[in-house]
């Protein structure tokens, strides 16, 4: 049902080029990503893997917009990331990422349907037009019946269907997806991946931050990260 | 994000923790309160004050005195012998000024020592007398006023004298009685006997050979007077008032006069005793001269009044200016002395304003617990699109809620005390015999102020806050636990 929607955003395209990300603990300068450049083509399953500390979730938010290289360049659909402000960083990652966290961060006072609306809110959306896309992104991730359920009415695999419901309702071009099963038993996790690769296969990108190789596996491409490089 | 939602999203924040939020509102509502009710108090005071004083003319009265400094305060001027004399001629050039439609000339007695009545001897300040035109009013609580046609013999005095006398409450059965205006010894103005007097002081000497002056203590006069009306304290406590006729008769000087029939009956009386040391025997004198003081010093003051009120001041000034007199309107003073409700209302305005900036750093703390408490909330408000001016504006309309709910309940139970003291402040009016009721009101610039100055605190409370949780990295918020 979102293939329609995301045909105008099927020319995604994540370039990297020369990127390096330096952190400073007191007087120490801590490479977490050194000289990285890569290329994700629209519609491309993607798994970057790499022992934790590797770089590999410093690569994802400079991915989602939400971390900024210390130099290099990030092009997403076009748009240099590496040098906008943070209010056109705000709306990149309002209108082109769709997040999945390990922890699902879903807000914890709110039911399902006003989580899933909160992105819209960002987004300018009107009300009624609000209710009826979060409306129809549970239905999607099969939870129609329970909209009205707040985050501890649901079980983990449930509340993870929510976040992703959260990150398609703004009809994201790339879902990036840090850890989405790591919170979850097996059989769970099996779900989660298939609905993400559902969505891949309706033309979404999919960057999966993950360590477990089985996920990765899956994957059309693996990048996997060592010490702030590409292995 | 659309301003419906800033209001959905912060209103559901404050909701979030009841307690705290309450808290911190009731402190806004503290200071919201008694900025209320003392600014309320102040201003309708002055309001109210105003009114009263604009309702009963005074605003379109002149005070004019011989001594050139007076002040509307002053209850008179004082007779003052090098000044210029505020004679009758005088009272009638200013009646013929622009703008002046009328002239009450004042004195004040000053020679008794009681009010009397039955075996009550009351203490007397100065018996006032003015012109029965109208133009100074008193409020008569039974009875009548002075009026035009009251020559003598007839006077009225102030509740608190009528509550000594026994007639509390029951002033009505006051009216019509007799009472005495006691003199001091050396009276010598109406209903005084100077030729008695003489003939008492003759005897005391010869009686006393070798006394002095200050030895010899005329026997007071009593001057008897019918009560016509009993007037409100508000004016003066402890009036007593008479027609100006009557007040001019008191003032006379009244001198026994020594004639040539009364030497020559001395010295007959001389020669038939045959004394060989001399005729020691004093001429008694027989006739009376009466001098007019009154017109010979002059009144003590006059009250001008003119036709507006806006007119008052130019009159004053011209009075003061022609005539080399004092004039005082009693605008320009009363307002004067009314600034000092501004002042009042500035330092109690500045004690509610003290509780507001506590409540204000009420609210910095309650703000930034909260958002400490969201900071994962934040990260994800980010992650999915809120740009740092969304979250701060989030936050900051959050601080102005709690603001304006504070300013809102403070008026409210601020209208309450309003509402509770109003009925207490009647009975107390209506107990001094002060027309009015229900003086204490909310303006609607209070209203409108008081609400705008809670939200203004609670916006400026909220901005630092507000800032933090804007430049949380989003990233570090995200896993914040």
């Amino acid at each position: 049902m979102f293939k329609e929607d995301l045909k105008h955003n099927m020319a995604a395209v994540i370039e990297f080029k020369d990127i390096t990300r330096t952190y400073r603990l007191g007087d120490e300068v801590l490479n977490a990503l050194d000289n990285v450049s890569c290329t994700v083509q629209s519609g491309e399953f993607v798994a970057i893997t790499g022992p934790s500390g590797s770089g590999k979730s410093t690569l994802a938010n400079i991915i989602g917009g939400l971390d900024k290289p210390t130099s290099g360049t990030v092009v997403v659909d076009g748009q240099d990331l590496s040098h906008v402000r943070d209010r056109q960083l705000s709306d990149y990652r309002n209108r082109h990422i769709g997040f999945v966290f390990q922890s699902f961060n879903l807000q914890g006072t709110q039911t399902a349907l006003e989580n899933v609306m909160l992105p819209l809110l960002f987004a300018r959306m009107k009300p009624g037009e609000r209710k009826a896309r979060a409306k129809e992104c549970l239905e999607a991730v099969g939870l129609g019946d329970r909209l009205k359920h707040k985050p501890s009415q649901l079980s983990g695999g449930q509340r993870q269907r929510v976040a992703i419901a959260r990150a398609l309702a703004v009809k994201p071009s790339i879902i990036l997806a840090d850890e989405p099963t790591g919170n979850l038993d097996s059989e769970r996790g099996a779900e989660i991946l298939k609905l993400l690769k559902d969505l891949n296969k309706q033309g979404i990108t999919l960057v999966v931050i993950t360590h477990d190789m089985s996920i990765a596996r899956q994957a059309d491409r693996v990048i996997q990260i060592k010490d702030g490089k590409i292995a | 994000m659309r301003f419906a939602d800033y209001v959905t999203l912060a209103l559901r924040n404050i909701m979030r923790s009841k307690l705290r939020s309450s808290l911190t509102i009731f402190a806004v509502v503290i200071g919201a309160t008694s900025i209320t009710i003392m600014l309320a108090a102040v201003f309708s005071l002055k309001g109210f004050m105003t009114k009263q004083f604009e309702a009963n003319g005074t605003f379109q009265q002149i005070m004019v005195s011989p001594q050139t400094d007076i002040n509307w305060g002053d209850y008179s001027g004082n007779q003052c012998q090098d000044c210029v004399k505020l004679t009758d001629s005088l009272a009638a050039k200013l009646g013929q000024l622009q703008h002046v439609v009328g002239v009450a000339r004042q004195t004040q007695v000053g020679q008794f020592q009681a009010l009397t009545y039955g075996t009550q001897k009351l203490r007397t300040q100065e018996i006032s007398a003015y012109d029965a035109n109208g133009i100074i009013t008193t409020q008569v609580l039974a009875g009548r006023d002075i009026s035009a046609s009251d020559k003598t013999g007839v006077l009225t005095i102030s509740s608190d004298y009528a509550d000594k006398l026994g007639f509390k409450h029951n002033y009505q059965a006051l009216i019509g009685k007799q009472v005495g205006l006691m003199t001091q010894g050396w009276y010598s103005g109406v209903g005084s006997d100077p030729i008695q007097a003489s003939k008492n002081q003759q005897a005391f000497f010869s009686s006393h050979p070798g006394a002095n002056g200050q030895d010899y203590q005329p026997a007071p006069t009593t001057l008897t007077g019918k009560i016509v009306g009993v007037t409100s304290t508000t004016d003066r406590s402890y009036a007593i008032r008479v027609p100006l006729d009557w007040a001019r008769g008191m003032e006379e000087n009244q001198m026994a006069v020594v004639t040539q029939a009364d030497q020559d009956a001395a010295q007959a009386k001389c020669r038939q005793q045959h004394t060989p040391q001399g005729c020691n025997t004093q001429p008694v004198a027989s006739a009376v001269q009466v001098s007019d003081e009154l017109a010979k010093q002059g009144y003590n003051s006059y009250i001008v009044k003119v036709d507006q009120s806006s007119n008052a001041a130019a009159v004053a000034k011209t009075i003061r200016n022609t005539y080399k007199i004092g004039a005082a309107d009693a605008q320009t003073e009363i307002k004067q002395q009314l600034a000092i409700f501004n002042i009042l209302g500035l330092v109690l305005g500045g004690i509610g304003g003290i509780a507001l900036v506590v409540a204000a750093v009420g609210v910095v703390n309650t703000m930034i617990m909260s958002i400490l408490e969201r900071t994962r909330e934040i990260g994800v408000m980010r992650a999915v699109g809120a740009r740092r001016g969304t979250v701060s504006a989030l936050y900051t309309f959050e601080a102005g809620l709690l603001g304006f709910f504070g300013g809102i309940i403070g008026l409210l139970v601020g209208y309450g005390v309003v509402l509770a003291a109003n009925p207490i402040i009647n009975k107390q009016l209506s107990s001094n015999s002060i027309t009015g009721s229900n003086i204490i009101t909310l303006p609607i610039w209070l209203i409108v102020g008081v609400v705008s100055l809670t939200t203004i605190i609670g916006i400026l409370a909220g901005l630092y806050p507000a800032r933090r949780a804007a430049h949380l990295d989003p990233v570090e918020a995200l896993h914040y636990e």
